[in-house]
């Protein structure tokens, strides 16, 4: 459905000199480039959720922003259903809905405005466009304020917002970078609800966490990412099986692994 | 592109600051300001005209007329007496006098007996005063007498008189028409401020178009959207251009209808007459004219603005960014900066010029399609450079 090979990306360094010494020490500086991600490998089939994890800075935004073709990969592969991202971004990006981790609305218009600019980008009728904004606020409960100026908006309900945004277009692929980050238990259920109904619809969603409860919760599959590198691709019943206590130890065990 | 175009619009327009800025601001405030101008102004020199001066006078009795009128004009003038040897400068600076006059001994007598007098005025003469003309309004009596009688004496008819106060008289046959002469005065400074308001309009826009989407994080969102990058480019940039067309304008329309307003009477022909003196055409033919310039800010902005991490970066690149746009600007205004040779090679001076050039009735359109066209060609470019610098990552993720 989705496969990713051998991605990669690097950076040029404008200013050596202004790294701090942490960052001069991180394995994947080589010379003037920075390799943010040197080898990210996973597939996600029709219908799967995967869960992508790793410590802060392991590379796991840039992946993610390479397979929403918002960032060029320096090297390796994106197909979705056999259509290569990177050769043809333009129809990729029809096929992909993303939702940045540091998303926002515009401000001055209302909820309902955002989401129909997005949606006339990507090229939905007005028809298609009024029914499915009303199915989506629905589905995410958002009737209260669709009419209102989101800059008044609180962090749910810009998330929300930004949700129904990013499925306008009705994706083949859902990639979301840490959507639950920062929301309230109710939000967050909301979210995690929405994504087990684009699963059952048969969308792969691909997602990026720190709670590994919800991995637990929703994903098929799991990917550890860390230094820029794939340190676990697998279905999670095998994330679990490396250790025997909780989640937590799995995850810690797969980075421990790598070094 | 028009779809970006209308949305940006739309949120320019639910901005009520930036309405404020482009709007209310030249259409209420700055008539204000010059009207509140104009109104000091004149009243400071009202006040200058009909205060009461404080003099002393010494040799007075040299001068029996002119100490009589001084004497007779209470309203205006007002004795003080002080010591002969009394040190004037020092009463004038204590402002316990505010002028003193010496007059010479030979200031009564006949012209051809005693020759020029020269009658010393002690003042201070910084800030507004009107003590010199008033007084010269008195002397100037005396002067008339005084030629009288030596002409009298020398026994002059009246030609002879004339022919002898001003012996060449040059008079002007100006080919200039007025209009002209007022569009040289006006075409210099119509243009500055045009290009100033248009570069201002067009600068908030910019800033919430290019960093502002990246701080908000809706630029990521929008680049992942199946629209080419030089459609988001374009739908930008002519907001940003409309907008700073709109606000110069906008700016220039409400300071015409403020100034007729203003200026009643005789001031309303004058204008009117000027204004019918320039052809639908060339109205046409500035505003044409505004547009390549609109089109270089814009993309100029637009570029500082993507480039910056941060509404308060690009705020100050574009802060640079007027003080090297005002150059050129101010070239076409100093004189002997004209359209002939170098100067019409030289980008937005030589579109001011050609400005100035049309209200004066002047304009070489020949040349005019040649300003245009390299205009318009300089545009195209940072448009294109625009483009470029959206494809560019390192511009984008910086």
């Amino acid at each position: 459905m989705i496969e990713i090979r051998g991605l990669a990306k690097k950076f040029v360094v404008e200013n050596l000199k202004k790294l701090s010494d942490q960052e001069k020490l991180d394995p994947r500086l080589k010379g003037r480039f920075f390799h943010s991600v040197e080898d990210v490998s996973f597939n996600c089939e029709e219908g799967q959720v995967l869960g992508l994890l790793g410590p802060n800075g392991a590379g796991k935004t840039t992946t993610l922003r390479m397979l929403s073709t918002a960032i060029k990969p320096t090297s390796g592969s994106v197909s979705i259903r056999g259509t290569d991202v990177l050769a043809e971004p333009l129809l990729a990006r029809r096929k992909i809905g993303f939702l940045s981790g540091s998303t926002g609305l515009y401000g001055r218009l209302t909820g309902r405005e955002n989401i129909q600019y997005f949606g006339r980008l990507h090229g939905v009728s007005e028809n298609d466009l009024a029914q499915r904004i009303n199915e989506l606020a629905d589905l995410l409960d958002m009737h209260s304020f669709l009419d209102r100026r989101s800059e008044s908006f609180s962090t749910g309900m810009k998330q929300k917002t930004s949700i129904a945004r990013a499925v306008i277009h009705q994706p083949e692929v859902v990639i979301l970078d840490e959507p639950t980050t920062g929301l309230d238990i109710m939000a967050t259920q909301t979210v995690l609800d929405f994504i087990r109904r684009l699963k059952a619809q048969g969308t792969p969603v691909i997602f990026s966490t720190h709670h590994l409860d919800e991995v637990d919760e929703l994903c098929d599959k799991v990917t550890v990412i860390d230094q820029g590198r794939t340190r676990f691709d697998g279905s999670l019943l095998d994330f679990k099986a490396l250790s025997s206590g909780s989640m937590h130890e799995s995850f810690l065990a797969t980075l421990k692994g790598a070094a | 592109m028009w779809l970006v175009f209308k949305k940006e619009l739309l949120e320019l327009l639910r901005d009520r600051k930036t309405l404020f800025f482009m709007i209310a601001l030249p259409l209420l405030l700055f008539p204000l300001i010059f009207g509140a101008f104009g109104f000091f102004a004149s009243k400071a020199f009202k006040e200058a005209e009909t205060k009461v001066l404080k003099y002393a006078i010494v040799g007075g009795e040299y001068a029996q007329g002119l100490s009589a009128s001084l004497a007779a004009a209470t309203d205006k003038f007002e004795l003080v007496d002080v010591s002969p040897d009394a040190d004037l400068k020092q009463l004038i600076r204590d402002e316990s006098i505010d002028f003193a006059l010496k007059v010479p001994s030979n200031y009564d007598q006949p012209l051809l007996e005693g020759g020029q007098a020269t009658l010393i005025l002690v003042l201070n003469d910084a800030g507004l005063n009107m003590v010199q003309s008033r007084v010269k309004d008195l002397v100037d009596n005396q002067v008339e007498y005084k030629r009288r009688q030596a002409f009298d004496a020398l026994t002059l008819d009246d030609a002879q008189q004339t022919a002898l106060l001003k012996p060449v008289v040059i008079e002007k046959d100006d080919v200039a028409d007025s209009r002209e002469n007022w569009g040289e005065k006006i075409g210099g400074f119509l243009p500055y401020i045009l290009f100033i308001l248009c570069l201002q309009g067009a600068m908030y826009p910019a800033t919430d178009m290019g960093a502002g989407e990246k701080e908000r994080g809706t630029l990521e969102t929008l680049l992942t959207s199946p629209t080419e990058r030089h459609k988001l480019v374009l739908g930008k940039f002519l907001t940003i251009a409309f907008a700073g067309v709109t606000c110069a304008l906008i700016t220039i329309l409400s300071m015409a209808i403020w100034g007729v307003v203003l200026s009643q009477g005789m001031a309303i022909k004058v204008v009117g007459e000027f204004m019918s003196a320039i052809s639908a055409l060339d109205f046409v033919l500035m505003f044409l004219m505004l547009a390549p310039i609109a089109a270089i800010f814009a993309a100029l902005l637009l570029s500082l603005s993507i480039y910056a991490r941060s509404f308060k970066e690009a705020q100050s690149y574009m802060g640079s960014l007027i003080m090297v746009a005002i150059l050129p600007i101010i070239m076409a205004m100093m004189p002997g900066v004209d359209l002939k040779g170098g100067w019409a090679w030289v980008p937005i001076t030589n579109v001011a010029l050609a400005i100035k050039e049309l209200i004066k009735g002047t304009m070489d359109y020949v040349s005019l399609f040649a300003i245009f066209g390299s205009s318009m060609l300089i545009a195209g470019a940072l448009i294109a450079f625009c483009v470029y610098w959206f494809n560019q990552e390192k511009v984008l993720f910086r």
